[in-house]
């Protein structure tokens, strides 16, 4: 099953200009999709368009079927939220069980409510036909029940995501790793055909989101899902393939090795991390690197690829800051004609305001235009 | 304000202490006021007592001027209300207790605006919905909704009459002096509190929790009856019971359309006539004079406070969420 997307909407607050969202995209069976973008650059409209939430032009299908022209809870989806949106008043257990009770016919409202009126019919017929089990049923209701009780669904779900200890505790009482997890639970609990994330880690703090990331590393591997995410580092590490989005426009589609090391863009460059250096501010030194794209206008290159202090330099700059890092320091590095500093990792860090040199590897070095 | 050491040891002591000591000290001095049959001493020592309290506060010449101000609406408010309690004859007020005339007005004044409670919750909590959700031409409705907080409550009275009465929009229901017109006539005073009440317990409900409801996998319905709708009850019963007090305290528009009622009355098994109870209230005053129409009035005060501490009750959080916030 492929989903294909391809919608369009128009969202207007009062007193706001009015923001288009348009997206083109599909996701393949078991693949991993991440939009990735800036904060207010639409994705979590385009996430909820696709979910059914809002009026949109255009069309969400699988391989069978139109999915668009069916409500939300036609299109066997599930939904993660960024701030969990568990349901106060139920259990932990009752929200994971709450979409496991319903499913989903097309048949319209009045065959609907014909069935429900045939089996309370039934249950009707039943009671008046055996008032002795009734009765008795009717007695066990009232003494708060007897007998084991019946195990609730998505337990097994809880325990796999290490929280099924908290299955008989109310939402608010949870802290928000756990909270995210059980909302986790709630969206796989309905076993959709495809699960949809928005933002499910950047409520939660560094620790704790690190160690759920990893569990969602597992859990996606088995099931298709679109994850929305203004973190590119998360973007990398879940995503099968990446759709860039800015100002609610799609900007570039592709692996995450085509996002992060070939950005489509100077804009896309910056937001997955990359350098971008003017063609002007390289002089000559240009030639060396480009594969003759005559009509590139800039050079990216990762800040991991950038070589410091190295002989025959494609730039000189002066050391601005040195930021550590977990096991290396981030140094950043003024250099005349570039507006934005050229970032990189070392080891061995310079101390800032030392002139230093930089040189680009041919074979890490990509070029795109405004 | 956590630095600064207090002057008087009135915080050493509990908030609830120092608040049962406060109304200690006034009702002594009240009855010393009355029995000296000089209440406005009284009125004098609740401002000058405020005054004291506002500068033991510590919040200097601002705190004793709010407190001061303050005090002299409490008094208005207050004073009267205790001057009536203190002024009742108790006999009397068991006489009327004991009449079968003021059970009906009791029981008539309790049963019609429940009904026309129930009646704004049913048709109100829908609209209030709606409106909370948002729609083209929803400043329209709003304003609809509210009129009657606006319209002199004799005029909604007249309006009923023409739109309900006679060759009104409901030929076949007499409303003039019936049960129906008047609950059509408290309906029509009082659903904006529950339509209001219930609105704004659905805006504070989340739209992603319906969200999350519908995409896995419940129906509109299903959504509301297990998610919006449970989470917006408490606003609900708010509503409702807003909607009964002021059906229960509503005079003008019933004096109009059912000056007197002729209703089933269950415990003489019979058809009766009586009158809602402040138009009761009213006439007695009239032809009775003070005393009486007071005695009347305090038992009908007291079922409009029996009904405001339930109101308190179940506006409390406590009662409603399970400890659930």
């Amino acid at each position: 099953m492929t989903l294909e997307v391809d919608v369009e909407a128009t969202f207007s607050a009062d007193g706001a200009d009015a923001f288009h969202v348009a997206a083109d995209f599909s996701v393949r069976d078991g693949e991993t999709v991440v939009i990735l973008g800036p904060s207010g650059s639409g994705k979590t409209l385009l996430l909820e368009t696709v979910a059914g939430f809002h009026d949109h032009e255009g069309t969400v299908d699988n391989d069978e079927l139109v999915l668009s022209d069916r409500p939300p809870e036609g299109r066997d989806f599930a939904f993660v939220f960024q701030d969990y949106a568990l349901f106060p008043h139920m259990t932990v257990s009752e929200n994971v069980g709450f979409g496991t009770r319903y499913e989903w016919t097309d048949d319209g409202w009045v065959a609907s409510l014909a069935d429900r009126f045939r089996s309370a019919l039934g249950r009707f017929g039943s009671a008046i036909s055996r008032p002795r089990s009734t009765v008795s049923k009717l007695w066990r209701r009232l003494r708060g029940g007897t007998g084991p009780a019946p195990e609730p669904p998505g337990l097994r779900l809880l325990a796999d995501l290490g929280v099924a200890d908290l299955a008989e505790r109310y939402p608010p009482t949870l802290s928000g790793g756990e909270a995210q997890r059980v909302a986790l639970a709630r969206a796989l609990a309905v076993d959709p055909a495809v699960l949809l994330l928005d933002e499910p880690l950047s409520s939660l703090d560094v620790p704790t989101r690190q160690a759920l990331r990893d569990d969602l590393q597992d859990v996606l591997a088995d099931v298709t899902s679109i994850y929305v995410t203004h973190d590119r580092t998360t973007a990398r590490a879940l995503a099968d393939r990446i759709v860039v989005m800015n100002d609610g426009q799609v900007v570039q589609t592709g692996t995450p090795e085509d996002v992060f090391e070939r950005p489509a863009s100077p804009l896309v460059a910056r937001f997955t991390g990359s350098n971008v250096v003017p063609l002007s501010a390289l002089g000559d030194r240009a030639d060396r690197l480009l594969d003759g794209d005559r009509d590139a206008t800039h050079l990216t290159v990762r800040p991991e690829a950038v070589e410091l202090g190295a002989n025959d330099p494609d730039l000189t700059g002066t050391v601005e800051r040195v930021t550590r890092e977990d096991a290396t320091s981030r140094v950043t590095v003024a250099v005349d004609g570039i507006d934005s500093p050229v970032t990189v990792f070392s080891a061995d860090p310079p101390t800032p305001g030392t002139t230093v040199t930089l040189r680009f590897p041919r074979e890490r070095v990509a070029t795109c235009r405004d | 304000m956590a630095t600064r050491t207090p002057p008087l040891p009135l915080h050493a002591l509990g908030r609830g202490s120092v608040a049962l000591a406060v109304v200690a000290v006034q009702l002594v001095a009240f009855a010393a006021a009355y029995s000296l049959g000089r209440p406005t001493l009284y009125a004098v020592f609740v401002v000058l007592s405020a005054a004291g309290l506002g500068f033991a506060s510590r919040r200097g010449l601002f705190g004793v001027a709010m407190a001061t101000l303050g005090s002299v609406l409490l008094v208005a408010l207050g004073l009267p209300l205790l001057l009536f309690a203190a002024r009742q004859s108790p006999s009397l007020i068991a006489e009327k207790a004991l009449d079968p005339g003021v059970h009906r007005v009791l029981y008539l004044g309790v049963y019609a605006p429940l009904l026309a409670a129930v009646a704004s919750l049913a048709l109100g909590v829908p609209l209030a919905y709606h409106l909370s959700r948002g729609f083209t031409g929803q400043p329209l409705v709003e304003s609809l909704v509210d009129l009657p907080l606006v319209v002199p409550h004799s005029v909604a009275g007249i309006i009923i009459l023409f739109g309900f009465g006679q060759g009104g929009a409901l030929p076949g229901l007499s409303v003039l002096g019936t049960l129906p017109g008047m609950v059509l006539a408290l309906t029509f005073v009082s659903a904006p509190y529950a339509v209001n009440a219930a609105r704004e317990a659905f805006e504070s409900v989340d739209d992603r929790l319906e969200y999350a409801a519908r995409v896995h996998g419940a129906s509109p319905w299903q959504a509301f009856r297990r998610v919006t709708g449970p989470l917006a009850v408490r606003g609900m019963v708010t509503g409702g019971v807003l909607a009964w007090a002021r059906s229960v305290s509503e005079f003008g528009a019933v004096a109009v359309v059912a000056y007197s009622v002729e209703f089933f009355y269950p415990p003489a098994g019979e058809r009766v006539i009586a009158q809602h109870a402040p138009v009761f209230v009213y006439n007695t005053y009239l032809q009775g004079g003070l005393d009486e129409s007071g005695a009347v009035a305090a038992l009908l005060l007291a079922v409009s406070a029996a009904i405001f501490l339930l109101v308190r009750w179940l506006t409390t959080d406590a009662t409603t969420t399970q400890g659930v916030a």
